[in-house]
């Protein structure tokens, strides 16, 4: 449990997002977004709570909601579209991700750990999802038949007219280049220091595949002053 | 008129529609309580019918076109981005005579210009990764007009996704990195035509994606709100090499390959080879299209009297589909970005209960249509599981895109790639008239010649390499 110096932080951290402002704007207690949530059909998530934790700046309140009820939202957005006063609360939401996560805050944590596939994939090649991660083995509930051909998949992927996307192991084939360039934008932005503070083991994975995939690209350069 | 009508301005003369809470505008009340229970000092104005439609007609006007935002409460932040042009401080990537732009209105009334040729493809993981009839079928179209791969348009592997669903599922991202990521594929977009013997900006970007069409444009208005945040990415551009004139590149507008698909509806129709007139549509819009950054969806007051955005039907309707309303049309997919991957009790059940069965039992649709990748997915792949509760019904599922690819005769396999499709499709291609089992066959015997390195493609492959074809 948090001391309320250390919830009082985290709650200026929110504040001092430059979306805040953006996100609330204030508050009638309406209930317009809970009553169009998804997520509030099926959690103890209430984008109207949220809205009035955070305009009523209950930083204990803000802090218990951040457990749980924030990782609830389903991001789609409804609640913004909705909103008489132009709140955002699906972006309020995201201000208080990141914050749990600059926090190193454990639910973060335990709420990320099933994510750690995904954004392996992200990171080390800029594609948030490839044809081997979608089979049947991965997602039993899509049934024994996600695919109407039967096939070797590399067969079946060498079958689309389009060659960028003749691709197993990423949604298309990005260039090396363009993927070192996405490199520096995570060391850029704090993103690989995000990833190290969620999930240690998972760090060290994406930054030796990181490494390597600098390696190449520089030999690649040299090769190319070498033919020049 | 008739004067027995209970429109405003009639007076009540039958006694009818008085009491708590039935009592209907225009009328008397004779209880105190005021009109439809109100409280006593919601009286009837007594207005004849003309002078009733004068006194609504600003509310009608305005409020019904949701134009009510204009003026002070809603910003048009392209203005702004023509400022900061003028100022020197950024280069707007424009859409050209070259583009052949086609003009739509927006939620307030608002233009926006469609551009329809010299286009960059700006692809989606979800798609290219599990719905690859949804780029394929976009390609497609853009041959059978005649479009000149590698002058009308460009697929390349020089891009990398928005990154946005990973920042929307997990928190892992930030403004500055989805900024970043967003201001450098669109620089490539904008340099993209000189490496195949054009000047830049020749290629204009088109987004396939609705989650990225949507960070986008949210994190286009950021960056021209916040001086703060320009400066802090332009530092990565400048690393990267990704400044013009060590200004930011930003885009005129960012647009969807479903408002393509709808400025080119008609077109579309021409190419027409199945009637399309037995078939029920219901259609499904991606919340990033039009619920994120609202003010930039089409709407138009041809397609659903302009009450709801046109995207989906008003393609469905040129192809003389059956549009069917549901209830639950507002309703998102399910998809949660995080929650499909593991919190899926929560996709599952909520696309089956809140939008499958109400496509299936109330719409009785025969295809149930998207503009998304995740609602596609989710909506697709999650319907063998509702057996274990019962919930026995399947509906088709497939983008704009692809169902009006079948109807002008692309191929279901080769083109449509409807084989990665867990949803019944083969249901809508028969009720379509076109042989599911022959194309099968067919698709299984060209199977054979993939094998042997016999691949045709819709594109000669060099060009996405930036080799000139």
């Amino acid at each position: 449990m948090a001391t309320y110096a250390e919830m009082q932080q985290i709650y200026d951290d929110i504040r001092g997002d430059f979306r805040y402002d953006h996100e609330l704007n204030g508050c009638l207690n309406c209930g317009i977004c809970t009553a169009t949530c998804p997520s509030a059909q099926f959690y103890d998530y209430s984008p109207r709570e949220i809205v009035q934790l955070l305009w009523t700046e209950n930083v204990e309140q803000i802090y218990d909601a951040m457990q749980e009820k924030i990782w609830a939202c389903a991001q789609c957005m409804t609640c913004a579209a909705r909103c008489p006063f132009k709140n955002s609360p699906g972006g309020l939401v995201m201000i208080m991700r990141e914050v749990a996560i600059k926090h190193g805050m454990q639910s973060a944590k335990d709420v990320l750990r099933p994510f750690g596939r995904v954004m392996l994939k992200l990171i080390t090649t800029g594609n948030q999802l490839s044809p081997d991660m979608i089979q049947p083995d991965h997602f039993p509930d899509w049934g024994p038949n996600i695919q109407k051909v039967e096939g070797d998949l590399k067969i079946l992927r060498k079958a689309i007219p389009v060659q960028t996307l003749q691709t197993v192991d990423t949604a298309w084939e990005v260039s090396l280049k363009t993927s070192v360039e996405m490199y520096t934008i995570w060391e850029m932005t704090g993103v690989l220091k995000s990833l190290e503070l969620m999930d240690e083991n998972l760090f060290d994975v994406i930054e030796d595949f990181i490494d390597e995939k600098k390696e190449d690209y520089e030999d690649w350069l040299e090769e190319q002053e070498d033919d020049d | 008129m008739n004067p027995t009508d209970n429109t405003p301005g009639n007076h009540n003369t039958s006694g009818e529609g008085a009491g708590k809470g039935t009592m209907k505008p225009g009328f008397h009340n004779t209880d105190g309580q005021g009109i439809a229970g109100h409280g006593s000092f919601f009286q009837a104005t007594d207005l004849s019918r003309d002078e009733a439609v004068k006194a609504t007609e600003w509310v009608r006007k305005h409020v019904d076109r949701r134009t009510v935002d204009l003026g002070d409460r809603m910003d048009d932040v392209r203005e702004h981005m023509w400022e900061l042009e003028k100022d020197g401080e950024i280069i707007v990537h424009r859409i050209r005579d070259e583009h052949e732009p086609i003009d739509v209105k927006l939620l307030f009334g608002w233009n926006k210009r469609i551009p329809t040729k010299r286009l960059w493809h700006h692809k989606s993981c979800g798609q290219c990764g599990n719905i690859p009839g949804y780029p394929t079928s976009l390609l497609w179209f853009m041959n059978q007009f005649g479009y000149e791969p590698g002058k009308d348009y460009l697929d390349e592997t020089d891009q990398t996704s928005c990154t946005a669903w990973n920042y929307h599922g997990s928190g892992i991202g930030n403004v500055e990195s989805l900024a970043a990521v967003f201001l450098r594929n669109f620089h490539q977009a904008y340099i993209s035509g000189k490496q195949h013997g054009f000047d830049e900006g020749h290629f204009y970007p088109l987004v396939h994606c609705g989650t990225s069409f949507g960070n986008y444009k949210e994190i286009r208005k950021y960056l021209i709100e916040s001086a703060e945040l320009r400066e802090k990415v332009k530092k990565i551009l400048g690393k990267l090499g990704r400044l013009v004139d060590g200004k930011l590149v930003i885009p005129e507008e960012v647009v969807h390959y479903s408002e393509w698909v709808h400025v080119m509806r008609h077109r579309i129709a021409e190419l027409q080879k199945y009637d399309m007139s037995h078939i029920r549509v219901a259609n499904h819009v991606a919340c990033h299209y039009y619920k994120m950054v609202h003010e930039d969806a089409v709407y138009d007051e041809n397609v659903l009297g302009g009450n709801r955005t046109a995207i989906g039907t008003s393609v469905a309707q040129a192809l003389g589909a059956q549009v069917i309303d549901y209830s639950t049309w507002y309703d998102c997919c399910g998809f949660g970005f995080r929650h499909i991957i593991s919190e899926r009790e929560f996709t599952r059940s909520f696309t089956m209960n809140r939008k499958i069965r109400v496509a299936k039992e109330e719409a009785g649709a025969d295809v149930l249509i998207a503009n998304d990748t995740g609602c596609i997915t989710t909506m697709d792949k999650n319907q063998w599981i509702g057996k274990s509760h019962g919930q026995d019904f399947q509906v088709p599922i497939m983008a704009d895109v692809q169902l009006a690819a079948l109807a002008c005769g692309a191929d279901p396999f080769k083109i449509v790639q409807l084989q990665w499709h867990a949803s019944p499709c083969e249901d809508l291609v028969e009720k379509m008239g076109i042989s599911w089992d022959d194309a099968k066959a067919k698709f299984q015997d060209y199977l054979k010649e993939v094998e042997q390195g016999n691949i045709d493609y819709l594109y000669n492959p060099e060009l996405a390499y930036g080799g000139r074809a």
